[in-house]
């Protein structure tokens, strides 16, 4: 069973992957796939008290990357989150296989464009996510689970084939 | 609003304890509306969404509501785990006397609002949680 989301999200662990999503595929385990984080005592206690019944792994790339074709064989569903593309592709350029990637939260900051309301993208962005679809993934665009799933090449004229 | 009677409580009144109510969409304000209806104009509640805000956003907009709270203050969330909740509680750090709530409910800013100028933070937070509980029951049909 295992991976059952993976997510690109700047908020990480929130409402909609606890509520929504959890409601939904009913995770085991959630994995806070960022450097920061791990190396923060303190953020790390916040992420694993945020989601009471899920057991929270905070890991760097390297080691969501190391221990990621195991977890793919673990029972129960599992969830990988993200802030950024870039990380996206930093674990998948360390070994991570990954065949969808979920766009559900990249936030408005100075320099980035609208998407849409809940993505916006820099070209810096841009190039990550060119560089997951080069590599065979799909980038899809959804907040929700109630909410239509649509290719990010349907929404940004960027990725218009 | 109610406010404490003169000769009411301890000799030397406790200072109100600010609050800042951090919700998804408007959640805070109609809450707020709603408490209006009950007690009459609010005032010192400060109301933020986290309504397409990053983490790092939401985290400098909370740090920025809190910072001059002098003798601490509560952060009220509407949920555990929630960006406001877990942004709140980053941005708490920094600020060793805030306490945050989750699960913020009417019953809940009433009784803050009848409160805040009697407790320390810490000793609110504590009855808050309890009467946000107490006030969710339930009655089943009462026989004829």
């Amino acid at each position: 069973m295992s991976w059952a989301l993976h997510r690109i999200d700047d908020r990480l662990i929130h409402g909609q992957v606890l509520v929504a999503w959890g409601a939904r595929l009913d995770p085991a385990r959630i994995w806070v796939v960022d450097d920061g984080v791990a190396a923060s005592e303190w953020e790390r206690d916040l992420f694993k008290e945020a989601a009471p019944g899920i057991d929270v792994r905070v890991a760097s790339v390297a080691e969501a990357a190391a221990a990621h074709a195991e977890e793919a064989g673990a029972p129960r569903a599992a969830f990988l989150l993200v802030r950024d593309l870039a990380t996206a592709l930093r674990l998948v350029d360390a070994g991570a296989e990954v065949q969808e990637w979920n766009l559900g939260g990249l936030h408005y900051a100075p320099g980035k464009e609208k998407v849409n309301d809940y993505v916006y993208l820099d070209e810096h962005d841009r190039e990550s996510a060119k560089a997951l679809l080069s590599a065979g993934a799909r980038l899809v665009v959804q907040d929700v689970p109630a909410s239509r799933p649509q290719p990010l090449g349907a929404l940004d004229p960027a990725f218009a084939q | 609003m109610s406010a404490p009677t003169a000769g009411e409580g301890a000799a030397s009144p406790a200072k109100r304890v600010p609050a800042l109510i951090v919700t998804h969409a408007d959640l805070a304000q109609a809450l707020v509306r709603a408490a209006e209806r009950v007690v009459g104009t609010i005032e010192d509640v400060t109301l933020l969404s986290n309504e397409g805000l990053s983490r790092s956003d939401l985290e400098d907009a909370i740090e920025t509501c809190v910072r001059d709270w002098r003798e601490g203050g509560l952060l009220l969330t509407d949920f555990w785990g929630g960006s406001c909740h877990t942004c709140g509680s980053a941005a708490a750090r920094r600020h060793g006397e805030v306490v945050i709530v989750t699960g913020i409910n009417l019953p809940l800013l009433l009784d803050y609002l009848h409160n805040r100028d009697r407790f320390s933070a810490p000793e609110l937070a504590e009855r808050l949680q309890q009467k946000g509980r107490d006030s969710i029951r339930v009655q089943r049909g009462v026989p004829a």
